[in-house]
């Protein structure tokens, strides 16, 4: 291809030789993140040190018109970090830097490529913490946590990526570099940009600088694993504790097959006979958690749980997490393939859902292990399959979009936290009309004209953006006229 | 498993590139555990072994790290092994590189030959000067131990008070030619724990070396001639203090495809699975940091057992550096085919080291202990700390008890 | 462009709305001064988005209006011609308590909302000081308003989970959903949030609730200075007590900064610090007397608010700031503020966050505005803080830089551009002149 020939070598040029990806064999090791589906070796691949290479190389990318795609640690599930074949895929894996502290004002700027957990891990030995905690967290880059909203099992009670970002030096599909919100203070005057970009899915621009809040370590944390015999009983013991006022820090469930999953996997000793297991995690002043374990434990009791395991240290703590945690990979040692969903409904009706999650499955013959953020209604069905099985990943992904479907009937959304990226495009309008659509639209034309930045995800059939049908500003809109007199 | 069965399993999660130095070093895909699954893929598939796709999957420490980070229990130590087999079978490395590899792999494994050419160390080249000839023969240059007088240990030496137990020792290659010292350790504290300790003459190189640099034939060949040797020796328990030898000798079943009559133990959780300590020990009154060496922490799982011999040592007091899991950069001989890679991440480790504040440094590898000590010599000169090897120390404390 | 003929816009927005609800306006109904042409109240989101059409067809500006509170806000429009009235889309369409998720119509005052969502033990956690003189949902949203209750659970923007608007060319839009966690497509909720309805008439939101909680109680004490404020606000934010709102009061006072009271005999100084404590009864008494102890001086526990608690300190004529600020830097803010006013400025407002309003009084010169913004901005500068004018008296409002540096105009102009064209939505009245 020679116009993209040489745009490697103005690339190198720009940013050095060693930043600048040709090999096939190197290229291809990016064609696709932790949505394994879909595979597309990127053109060229960059590695810029800062954000000015992140700008230098999208200012060539619209010389040579050619589209990109941002990656940070390529641990995304929804294919947002899935690379073009005609495009440059950025990587912004060597800008680790954070960049500064603030405690006093809660605040740290962080560069794109920082490891979600790297930023408590810093500030942890002075009382502080980033709450967005995405159980990918060792390895996930904040530049694709504020790509993608991500959440994380912590978000019932903390909220996700956007709740806490104020500010973000973002790198326009144009090449420039511009700041929008604020670093350290609460809020700026204008449109409020970072709520927008935040969740974007790379599709306004790229965040090069991230500037995160801080909270304040809670004094007292406690962790307890309550045993029920079936997953509706789980789940109405959830519903029991929001409804009793109740603001846990995290409320996650997993049904019998993800728990035998996960004790394969860590050996996590959950209690046996359990047909799934509720981890309450309650958090805050000494004198309140107290409190609200007494009624969390009182009302799984009640709710019919047969085994209570209150963490007495942080290491027990640790054990009744090791096993949820490791829950997404440990599937992979009951079956040889599955597809993580991610599906919200109304809590309300977590064991309806699940029981016709149940139905689905059963009628297909294929097992659908459940584990899910049971204080917001954040379905993660892993639908198990043998893809050396003939039909076996079609009938997977059949029950995968059935699911999705019943979380749209229910009231609920097709992505809680993955996002849409290239997997659940064609999902969209089952959540959207064609003018809700279209007016997302007029965001992305008012950041991406050329659109040049990750074109093709999120949108199922992204219109050029003079075409998007409203009225046309051919008269360059001045300003109104002076009111008219009366007639 | 098939290879293509071994790298199936990877679900591409992304949850080893914390744990892979590499990854830490470059920030490339490419080297990394989930990109090195993947370009093998590709070479199962049928691309070329290109000189990139060598140098990626030579820069592989071998470390482990990974198998133990990985939430889907992927093999990754099978994987790079016949990763490299089939590198090492296909690829045409440059004239100088395969020069230098040839020349270690008819040194090394071979105990004799070692032994003739620790007089070469005496005279001590500039590595800077070395390093413009190859880069390898800088880093042996730096790397090259103090001669010390060898100790020739004998047949069998015999348990102190009642025995216990008879076991087999190992004596290494590099290890023999150079730290018998270690090894003379090794064998008075089995003694003083109430063992028998048989060392066969004529031991080969357990074929770590050979494995870890895909010479397949070399390193069979060399794994049943120790085989055999052990058990003529008729022990049922082989006893090692090198952590990459442990870690050898306990897949030689899956190596070799045949059973083996003794199974393979590292000396700290030998003597930790023993019981009840015999030997009393005196009081030590150090700061050790004890370093982690990778193929006893993650090639065997071996983490407790070492902490729990040096708890036993009075008034000694141990840490650990942050990032325990994180490779020096020895590696084998990765240190001296790598220079570059390793002397950074040795450069890292020192400074967490020194960072403990220890006085010494404790690791149960020659490999480690001579990567640290270049690497806290380099970094804080004198004020260094003293490197050892575990049961060194543990000597130490058992000599007036 | 062709004039247009009075009655035929009459006659299109009473077709939008129905007979009796689109009469041309009085002339007391003005925005920012400038005087409307009609008045419209549509009944549902359809007749509000033939109202919208009819005003694209025509080109007519378009502003909509719930209580009022706030319509003196923002700068000078470029025009008025029709006042959206909200009025009628209101109530509470959908409230599912077990999911803490309630759905309202924009023209539906707070205090309404909330007083339906009491009896089920639970709040929208939205206090802005314009809610006891009726500001409707839609209003506050759009100023992007917020109060005490902000330092713990955010502002409208936190906590709007879905919405439905009309965009300029009348065509209804949706964003976001029915649950809090969604991710699915641009959450253009966020962007209307704060918007000064430039972008579009919200006509209705969805809201994530909170339970009420079992008990709430306020700790005070009486302060000096900001610098005071300042030691204060550092212990506070330290402490594990995890307070809801952090508030303080510095009414007009001149007097020198003066190191921190310690003990119960030093004297009253003219301000005060309040603290909301929320939780358990045990768990707030056992907060509250921590807190007590921590603030020192005269600190006191109460069950009920002080009387200035979560109200502005400027009134309809005065020159009315809002200053965003790191909170490390408030103190410094403020004392910006008073040197450069010359007057005595009275400041109140969410110290734990950094936000506080302030008021100049309405006789100032626009020069004297101008010399006492330029200073607290160029004091703010650096550090990302703000300073922006919410409201000021008519006649010296087109004089005034409203708002000061905006990072990021040059996108919000691309997107104003994008959703409305042909400025027919509050024209002129937010940044940039949008």
């Amino acid at each position: 291809m020679p116009p993209l020939a040489t745009l490697a070598d103005r690339l190198r040029t720009a940013l050095g030789t060693d930043a600048v990806i040709t090999d096939e064999a190197a290229r291809r090791t990016y064609d696709c993140d932790g949505l394994t589906h879909y595979k597309v070796t990127p053109a060229v691949v960059v590695l810029p040190v800062d954000a000015e290479g992140v700008a230098a190389t999208v200012r060539l990318c619209r010389e040579y018109e050619v589209p990109f795609v941002a990656r940070g640690s390529g641990t995304g599930l929804s294919g947002g970090a899935l690379p073009r074949s005609d495009g440059v895929l950025i990587v912004t894996s060597r800008m680790r830097r954070i960049l500064e502290v603030d405690l006093g004002n809660g605040r740290a700027i962080v560069e794109p490529g920082v490891v979600n957990l790297a930023i408590s891990q810093s500030v942890a030995d002075r009382g502080f913490f980033y709450a967005p905690d995405p159980s990918s967290q060792l390895v996930c880059s904040i530049g694709g946590n504020v790509a993608e909203n991500s959440g994380g099992a912590h978000c019932v009670k903390y909220g996700f990526t956007v709740h806490h970002v104020t500010g973000v030096e973002l790198c326009t599909p144009d090449g420039d570099l511009v700041w929008i919100g604020t670093p350290m203070a609460a809020e700026a005057p204008g449109y409020d940009l970072v709520g927008v970009v935040v969740g974007s899915e790379g599709t306004l621009g790229i965040a090069t600088k991230v500037a995160v809040r801080l909270l304040r370590s809670p004094q007292a944390v406690t962790t307890l694993l309550a045993a029920f015999r079936t997953v509706a009983e789980a789940g109405a013991a959830t519903s029991a504790i929001i409804a009793a006022g109740l603001t846990p820090a995290a409320a996650e469930i997993m049904d019998a097959l993800a728990i035998k999953a996960a004790e394969r996997a860590v050996d996590c000793r959950y209690p046996e006979g359990a047909g799934a297991v509720l981890i309450v995690e309650c958090d805050g002043p000494t004198s309140e958690v107290e409190a609200e374990v007494a009624a969390v434990v009182r009302l799984c009791r009640e709710g019919g749980a047969f085994e209570i395991r209150v963490a007495a240290d942080p290491t027990e703590r640790s054990e009744i997490w090791r096993g949820r945690k490791s829950a997404f990979a440990a599937v992979g040692r009951i079956s040889p393939n599955y597809i993580v969903q991610d599906g919200v409904i109304p809590r309300t009706a977590l064991a309806e859902v699940l029981a016709e999650i149940d139905a689905l499955a059963a009628a297909a013959g294929i097992g659908v292990a459940n584990v899910f953020h049971a204080g917001d209604g954040n379905l993660h069905p892993l639908v198990l399959y043998d893809a050396t099985v003939p039909g076996a990943y079609a009938a997977a992904e059949e029950v995968s979009g059935a699911i999705l479907d019943l979380c749209v009937s229910y009231g609920g959304s097709i992505t809680g936290e993955h996002g849409v990226g290239v997997d659940k495009a064609a999902k969209l309008p089952r959540m959207f009309t064609e003018a809700d659509l279209d007016t997302m639209q007029l965001l992305r034309c008012a950041f991406d004209p050329g659109g040049r930045a990750n074109p093709g995800k999120v949108f199922p059939t992204p219109r050029l953006c003079g075409e998007v049908p409203r009225p046309r500003a051919a008269d360059d809109a001045p300003p109104l006229p002076p009111a008219v007199e009366a007639w | 498993m098939s290879l293509r069965d071994l790298t199936d399993t990877c679900v591409h999660c992304g949850f080893c590139l914390p744990s892979c130095p590499t990854y830490q070093l470059w920030g490339e895909e490419m080297d990394s555990p989930r990109g090195r699954i993947h370009l093998l893929s590709q070479l199962l598939d049928g691309a070329p072994t290109s000189s990139t796709v060598v140098g990626h999957f030579d820069a592989c420490l071998g470390c482990l790290a990974c198998v133990t980070a990985c939430p889907s229990g992927v093999r990754y130590d099978e994987i790079i092994a016949e990763a490299r087999v089939l590198v090492e079978s296909t690829a045409r490395r440059p004239l100088a590189d395969r020069l230098v590899r040839a020349g270690m792999f008819a040194l090394f494994p071979y105990p004799r030959r070692l032994r003739l050419s620790r007089g070469l160390l005496r005279f001590r080249p500039d590595p800077a000067l070395a390093a413009r000839i190859h880069p390898t023969l800088g880093a042996l240059a730096a790397l090259a131990p103090p001669l010390r007088r060898p100790v020739r240990l004998p047949p069998r030496v015999r348990a102190w008070g009642a025995r216990r137990a008879v076991v087999g020792l190992l004596t290494g290659c590099v290890q023999n030619a150079f730290f018998s010292h270690v090894s003379a350790a090794t064998a008075r504290v089995l003694a003083r724990e109430g063992c028998d300790v048989i060392v066969p003459r004529g031991q080969s190189c357990c074929g770590a070396l050979a494995r870890h640099a895909g010479r397949d034939a070399l390193a069979r060949r060399s794994a049943r001639r120790l085989a055999a040797t052990f058990a003529r020796a008729g022990v049922d328990t082989v006893v090692t203090d090198v952590a990459g030898c442990g870690s050898m000798l306990k897949e030689y079943e899956s190596v070799l495809g045949t059973p083996v009559p003794w199974r393979a133990v590292d000396v700290t959780e030998y003597l930790v699975s023993l019981g009840e300590p015999l030997a009393p020990r005196r009081p030590v009154p150090l700061t050790v940091a004890y370093h982690d060496a990778c193929h006893l922490a993650h090639g065997q799982g071996v983490r407790s057992a070492p902490r729990q011999l040096l708890a036993g040592i009075p008034s000694l007091r141990v840490v650990s550096p942050r990032d325990p899991d994180v490779c020096c950069g020895s590696a084998g001989v990765y240190n001296l085919l790598q220079p570059e890679a390793a002397m950074e991440l040795g450069r890292r480790k020192a400074q967490s080291l020194v960072d403990t504040g220890a006085e010494v440094v404790v690791a149960g590898n020659p490999g480690c202990l001579l990567q640290l000590d270049a690497a806290l010599k380099e970094l804080v000169g004198a004020r260094a700390p003293r490197t050892m090897h575990t049961v060194e120390l543990l000597d130490l404390a058992m000599r007036q008890g | 462009m062709t004039p247009v003929r009075p009655d035929s816009v009459l006659n299109a927005l009473t077709s939008a709305c129905g007979p009796g609800f689109a009469r041309p306006a009085t002339p007391q109904e003005s925005v920012g001064g400038v005087e409307a042409r009609w008045l419209v109240t549509p009944g549902t989101t359809e007749e509000a988005a033939s109202v919208l059409r009819v005003a694209a067809e025509h080109r007519l500006a378009v502003v909509a209006r719930g209580a009022g509170t706030k319509l003196d806000w923002g700068a000078t429009p470029a025009a008025v011609d029709v006042i959206l009235d909200t009025g009628r889309l209101t109530g509470v369409s959908w409230h599912a308590p077990g999911d803490l998720v309630a759905t309202v119509g924009a023209g539906t005052p707070l205090r309404s909302l909330q007083a339906v969502l009491e009896p089920a033990g639970q709040r929208l956690a939205l206090d802005p000081g314009s809610a006891s003189a009726g500001a409707t949902v839609g209003g506050v949203l759009g100023a992007g308003e917020a109060g005490p209750l902000r330092l713990r659970f955010g502002i409208g923007r936190d906590l709007l989970i879905g919405v439905e608007f009309i965009r300029a060319d009348g065509v209804v839009a949706h964003a976001g959903g029915r649950v809090v966690k969604n991710v699915a497509g641009y959450d253009l909720g966020k962007l209307l949030c704060g918007s000064f309805g430039t972008l579009g008439v919200i006509t209705s939101a969805t809201f994530r609730l909170h339970p009420l909680p079992a008990r709430r109680a306020w700790v005070c004490r009486s302060v000096w200075s900001p610098l005071e404020v300042h030691d204060l606000l550092n212990d506070v934010v330290m402490s594990s007590v995890v307070p809801t709102g952090i508030e303080i009061d510095l009414p007009v006072a001149h007097l020198p900064p003066v190191a921190r009271q310690r003990g119960a005999e030093a004297p009253r100084g003219p301000g005060m610090i309040a603290v909301l404590l929320e939780g358990t009864h045990d768990g707030v008494a056992i907060r509250s007397s921590i807190m007590q102890k921590l603030l020192g001086g005269d600190a006191s526990t109460g069950d009920y608010a002080p009387p200035w608690w979560g109200r502005y300190p400027f009134g309809p004529d005065d020159v009315a700031l809002k200053l965003a600020v790191p909170v490390q830097d408030l103190h410094a803010a403020i004392y910006a503020l008073r040197d450069a006013a010359g007057v005595p400025v009275p400041i109140r407002g969410s110290a734990g966050v950094g936000v506080v309003h302030a008021a100049l009084p309405g006789t100032i010169s626009p020069d004297e505005v101008t010399a006492v913004l330029n200073a607290v901005r160029g004091a703010l500068v650096t550090r990302g803080g703000s300073c922006v004018v919410l409201a000021a008296p008519a006649r010296i409002r087109p004089k005034l830089d409203l708002w000061g540096p905006v990072p990021g105009m040059n996108i919000m102009r691309r997107v104003k551009e994008q959703f409305d064209p042909f400025r027919l939505l509050s024209p002129g009245r937010f940044v940039g002149g949008l």
